[in-house]
């Protein structure tokens, strides 16, 4: 009898032990810690909390930028929870009960490009504004804005779309080393836009829809990668006419491109 | 009957045709005088501008005292960064407009770093002398832009007349002078020689490694994605650095890795491949990237920030002095890490492989109340070494501040020189 009763115990103790060291189940949110840099649907759902809390008034854009970790910070402060910046599980099991999640109306006005908040204590219909809004796709260097990625991408698939990716890489690249080159203009738009610079420009392919490819492509040039080796300029040894550009000192070529100083 | 209803549908056809063709003509032609007046008004507008230079740069040689030209010489920054964008802006020659926005990037710059860089007595020597060639350039400008300005020429004349193989005006003799007077006026000064030379790294001493070494290399550093070489190409003779280009496939992977044939340094790797579901946790990825760095012989880098995207996370490392402990900026390492997997999916080493040579520097005691606004906070205050507007590696208070916007906290990243107090850079962080 005893022994059952020690082994009854012993059990009961380790699934007492196991409950209280498992993670914490919570029901928003996904598993994983969120910190600064992160973007996705947990980082609207945590800007979307901490705005109907009070603590947060800048965008609901899916980005966790410096706006959000200070939000975070004064709701961990205010809430006695150690103070890191990072929604870790203890965070949110705490915001999931200070706050509340319209997940469907926060869903709905940034898929409508809405301007919109998340407060507490207003009615949500009173909180949205037409147009202006949206989500920021790309998570992006602070010096560079997503209308510079944007832009870049309409001129990389405009230019390169059917090269390959490295190809495609290496035109953003082209871009970006002229606006630091003292020769070209110092703006992304004055380098793309400058007359007689890019064909993509001039016989306006430049506006057809870019794909994620392109922009992908342009996010890797805009966080450092150079495939082009420091290249001013390109052009196809098929279709180019200019003599001038033969005069250049060739570095490499990739796809139908070769890419020069 | 039937051939007069044919005849009389042919003539109304005819009819609308011709109307069509002739409204569409009218249209065109009226959008190419548009156009052409713009070009023209813009490049008069440079005209008049650079007459404006030209007085800017003579009013500064008036003073022996930097503050007394003070204002003539933010007027020549300006001045020279507006006609710059003219010039970029307008259908002109490619050399000829590449050359002018360089010589207008170097007097701008030049003027507004008078202060820290240059003794009275030089700048003198300098902007007298620039002060000679501008008239001399503006007149070569003034010449070439004539046909446009005064409307001689359409804007298809003009053009073809950019593009014809005889063109009337002599474009390669106009750049080659104003190269002339950059390099007389505006030499490259020690510093930016420097950069210039570490961008292209030309000279990196070390031995040469062979095309198998290179792929070897490769093969060390990603064993996942190198069964399959695809092809190695050796830079063309006009890279100032000589580099492997080798490319792979393997599996969906595709990508490509630079390889440079002095002491066989990774330039850059990039790989493509389509995406799967799952999701690695951001801080197992930054431990991956930490122990793929260490494996590589990157060791003395320190985590700075990183950035999440759809397939991937963009990691930064940054070089550790050892004797601060501060960070260098320049010498930098960049990681792309799949979300799915943790597979390495880019290296890009370029800027770390010739490190920068930097100098002890006296830290002088801030009082950094006094420093700033009494709003801004100080969050982080570490060390860090950064290039400052002449090119020389500084080593700087590198501050995070923040200050309440309105009831948003804005938040700052500031760059203040440890000896001079001179603010390098100040950048607003999202």
């Amino acid at each position: 009898m005893k022994k059952i009763l020690l082994r009854i115990m012993i059990v009961a103790l380790l699934l007492g032990t196991a409950y209280a060291t498992s993670p914490i189940k919570i029901d928003a949110f996904s598993s994983r810690d969120i910190a600064r840099g992160a973007t996705g649907d947990d980082v609207i759902e945590l800007q979307a909390r901490l705005q109907y809390a009070g603590f947060y008034n800048g965008k609901i854009d899916g980005k966790f930028g410096y706006g959000t970790y200070w939000a975070l910070r004064n709701f961990q402060d205010k809430y006695g929870l150690p103070i890191d910046g990072i929604a870790g599980s203890q965070t949110k099991k705490k915001l999931t009960s200070a706050s509340k999640y319209d997940q469907k109306f926060v869903m709905d006005n940034l898929k409508k490009g809405n301007q919109f908040t998340h407060y507490g204590g207003t009615p949500l219909s009173a909180q949205v504004k037409k147009g202006g809004g949206g989500r920021e796709n790309m998570n992006l260097p602070s010096k560079y804005s997503q209308q510079d990625l944007n832009l870049m991408a309409n001129a990389v698939y405009g230019e390169a779309r059917g090269e390959p990716y490295e190809g495609q890489v290496a035109v953003a690249a082209v871009i970006l080393n002229r606006v630091e080159h003292p020769d070209f203009p110092d703006t992304i738009s004055g380098v793309i836009f400058q007359p007689l610079a890019f064909t993509a420009v001039a016989d306006g392919q430049i506006w057809l829809t870019p794909n994620e490819r392109a922009k992908e492509a342009v996010l890797d040039a805009l966080n450092g990668w150079d495939p082009s080796e420091n290249s001013i300029y390109y052009f196809n040894p098929i279709t180019a006419t200019s003599k001038w550009i033969w005069s250049r000192p060739q570095v490499k070529k990739i796809g139908l491109h070769i890419f020069c100083h | 009957m039937t051939m007069k209803k044919m005849i009389f549908v042919l003539a109304y056809a005819l009819v609308v045709v011709s109307v069509f063709a002739f409204t569409k003509t009218t249209e065109n032609n009226k959008l190419a005088i548009l156009l052409s007046n713009q070009y023209a008004q813009q490049m008069a507008d440079a005209s008049d501008k650079m007459e404006e230079l030209d007085t800017a740069v003579k009013q500064t040689l008036l003073f022996n005292q930097s503050e007394g030209s003070k204002k003539a010489r933010e007027d020549i920054w300006r001045l020279s960064s507006d006609i710059k964008r003219s010039v970029a802006s307008l259908p002109l020659d490619t050399a000829f407009s590449t050359s002018w926005i360089n010589y207008l990037g170097r007097i701008g710059n030049y003027a507004k770093v008078a202060d820290a860089s240059s003794e009275p007595g030089e700048y003198h020597k300098v902007m007298s002398q620039a002060s000679k060639n501008l008239g001399a350039m503006h007149d070569d400008w003034r010449l070439a832009t004539a046909g446009l300005i005064n409307g001689r020429y359409s804007m298809d004349e003009w053009n073809n007349k950019l593009n014809a193989s005889n063109p009337d005006i002599n474009w390669s003799n106009l750049s080659t002078s104003i190269k002339q007077y950059t390099e007389a006026d505006f030499p490259l000064t020690a510093s930016e020689s420097d950069a210039m030379k570490k961008k292209e790294l030309k000279n990196i001493d070390e031995a040469k490694v062979t095309q198998a070494e290179a792929v070897e290399r490769f093969k060390t550093l990603f064993p996942q994605v190198s069964n399959d070489v695809v092809g190695v190409d050796r830079s063309k003779p006009g890279s100032p650095y000589p580099f492997y280009h080798i490319r792979f496939t393997d599996g969906e992977s595709i990508g490509y890795i630079d390889i440079t044939e002095k002491g066989g340094h990774v330039l850059s790797y990039l790989a493509e491949r389509p995406y799967g579901k799952t999701s690695v946790p951001f801080e197992e990825l930054k431990k991956f990237g930490e122990e793929f760095l260490k494996a590589a012989g990157y060791k003395d880098l320190v985590y700075e920030e990183a950035r999440e995207n759809n397939t991937a996370w963009h990691f930064v490392f940054v070089r550790e002095e050892p004797f601060y402990g501060a960070k260098v900026f320049s010498d930098v390492i960049h990681l792309k890490l799949a979300k799915d997997t943790g597979d390495v999916l880019g290296l890009n080493a370029m800027e770390y492989i010739q490190k920068e040579k930097l100098h002890r520097q006296s830290i002088k005691k801030m009082n950094w109340k006094e420093f700033f606004h009494r709003d801004v906070q100080i969050v982080e205050n570490e060390l860090a070494y950064v290039e400052n507007e002449r090119k020389e590696q500084r080593l700087a208070h590198y501050l995070k501040v923040t200050r309440d916007e309105n009831g948003h906290i804005g938040t700052y990243n500031v760059l203040v020189d440890t000896e001079t107090s001179e603010v390098i850079k100040t950048e607003k962080l999202d």
